[in-house]
């Protein structure tokens, strides 16, 4: 689903991001570890297009983002589904309308909202909310708001940068939950994070950055177990035939 | 543009009540001014219309001119591109003229008889450039005795005279007005371009959040744009509204104090035509105003990111 061949990208003299590869399979669920300031934020500034980068290529969908047409980024941001690190909710406006406004932006018609609002709150467990500001709800919450936000849309891409940065660890779970049930529809979700806990308690691929370096990747031991037993079951019915 | 554009562009109004009013009254003032310059430059055509289209030229006639000389005159003179709005006036017209004019005075009247008023033919010319040249040829013709000018205006020279200083009279009250009615354009202008930009300062944090969750700029900036149309078309009401109220006011005394000179037109219809015209042209300008200015400070906007 998405393939980093080679990419760099620099900030005057710093580099952010060196030759960094690796593929994203559909459906995949993978962390992105690294201290703080080893690159995570701007890799996946790089697939929303906010970058673009120095050198190497980012195949999303086999589509290059790197080059493509200023008038084409609405497209590509529309089928991605994010979770900021700040969060971006739109202050002046209430749970229910900042959720609006993404389906407003995909231009679903306004008939069709009612039902993808009513599911994605009850879903994200905000329906009693739905009319606050962001200023009325805990940090939770509005984590919530913005994955809600994300997911109206349908989007097969969930990229997280840090969603549970900042919140006690039951919070963080609830969050987790939450992602973990989206991967499970078979969305890709892509979250950066430096919380060792969160990535320690999950069986899940690691993609670990230092200094803008991939410098180690761990698979998913399930999934791993999943393929060596496809593989064993290939092998076996090969030398039956 | 959908629900969601007007929406926030109402919120956006709501939220900034005192520059919202400060637009408005801006535009008002703007829309004010204009609807009474149309007004103006509608009424100053209708006087200098009105004098210019009076008989000017009597043409009296000799008393023994016969009907057929008499209508093949007027034929002639009606078919002289020159001239305009060929009338003819017997004996018997002439006094009954004179009697309207007299009839506080009844002895006046009393003592005179169609036979000492000749008849005439009147008579106006399309430019005063040609009365001259017109007067001297009637003046040749073997039924005509004498020939008078328009009585108020006393004479060929002061007829032109009096036409050219309308003329001119009317020509600075539309520059006047035009220039006028520009400045409160400019500002108006100017201040829905302020404040817009003031808009999409202040609201550049969301602007970044629509960019990213994939935004197109319509939607971005139909909101905008909205609240620009939004102040301008109520500046265009409210000041439109406020002249018409005036108009209604002040109608009974301006018929008066002009009399007989048309200054405003008299029908329902052609005052709903006139008001509608103006209103039609005003919406359209505050369009191209708040959409100039909403697109300027957008642009700018832009350009300082």
């Amino acid at each position: 689903m998405v393939i980093f061949k080679n990419v760099s990208k620099s900030f005057g003299d710093i580099k952010a991001l060196s030759d960094v590869s690796f593929e994203v399979k559909k459906g995949e669920f993978i962390f992105l570890t690294g201290p703080s300031g080893s690159g995570k934020t701007t890799l996946l500034k790089l697939i929303l297009r906010e970058y673009v980068p120095d050198t190497g290529e980012i195949l999303l969908e086999g589509n290059n983002i790197g080059t493509l047409k200023n008038s084409l980024v609405p497209v590509l941001r529309q089928k991605i589904g994010t979770v900021f690190q700040d969060l971006k909710v739109l202050p002046e406006r209430t749970v229910r309308e900042n959720i609006e406004v993404a389906l407003a932006v995909v231009g679903l018609p306004e008939n069709e909202w009612k039902g993808r609002l009513d599911d994605i709150l009850k879903w994200v467990n905000l329906s009693e909310r739905a009319g606050l500001f962001p200023a009325q709800l805990s940090g939770g919450e509005l984590q919530r708001v913005s994955i809600a936000r994300a997911l109206v849309v349908n989007p097969q891409l969930i990229l997280a940068d840090e969603p549970t940065g900042n919140l006690d660890w039951d919070t963080s779970m609830g969050i987790m939950d939450l992602l973990l049930k989206i991967n499970k529809e078979g969305k890709t979700v892509i979250m950066a994070t430096h919380n060792k806990m969160i990535i320690d308690k999950y069986d899940k691929r690691i993609i670990h950055l230092v200094n803008g370096k991939l410098v180690s990747e761990k698979n998913d031991q399930k999934e791993e177990k999943k393929e060596e037993k496809k593989m064993k079951t290939r092998v076996e019915e090969a030398g039956e035939v | 543009m959908s629900a969601l554009s007007f929406k926030t562009a109402a919120g956006y109004v709501k939220r900034s009540p005192f520059q919202a009013l400060s637009a408005i009254f801006v535009l008002s003032l703007t829309f004010f001014v204009g609807t009474v310059v149309a007004l103006l430059v509608y009424s100053s055509s209708q006087v200098l219309n009105y004098f210019e289209t009076r008989p000017q030229v009597i043409a009296f006639l000799k008393g023994d001119a016969t009907p057929e000389a008499i209508s093949a005159l007027q034929n002639k003179l009606a078919t002289d591109s020159r001239i305009k709005e060929v009338k003819y006036v017997s004996k018997e017209e002439a006094l009954s003229i004179y009697k309207n004019a007299t009839s506080d005075n009844p002895l006046l009247s009393e003592l005179v008889s169609p036979s000492i008023f000749p008849a005439s033919l009147e008579f106006s010319v399309n430019n005063l450039e040609f009365a001259s040249t017109v007067i001297s040829e009637v003046k040749t013709e073997p039924i005509v005795a004498e020939i008078g000018y328009t009585a108020s205006l006393g004479g060929e020279k002061s007829l032109q005279d009096v036409v050219t200083r309308l003329k001119t009279a009317t020509f600075y009250l539309r520059l006047g007005g035009g220039i006028f009615a520009g400045i409160l354009a400019l500002t108006s202008f100017l201040i829905l371009m302020v404040i817009i930009g003031m808009r999409v300062n202040a609201r550049r944090g969301e602007i970044e959040i629509l960019e990213l969750i994939g935004a197109t700029k319509t939607f971005i900036r139909s909101p905008i744009v909205l609240e620009a149309f939004i102040y301008s078309l109520i500046g265009v009401l409210v000041g439109w509204m406020l002249a018409f109220i005036l108009f209604l006011y002040l109608t009974p005394t301006i018929v008066s104090y002009f009399g007989e000179i048309p200054v405003l037109p008299k029908e329902t219809l052609s005052i709903v035509i006139l008001f509608a015209s103006v209103l039609g042209v005003e919406i359209f300008v505050g369009c191209i105003l708040a959409w100039a200015g909403s697109m300027m400070a957008l642009s700018r906007a832009r350009q300082v990111k």
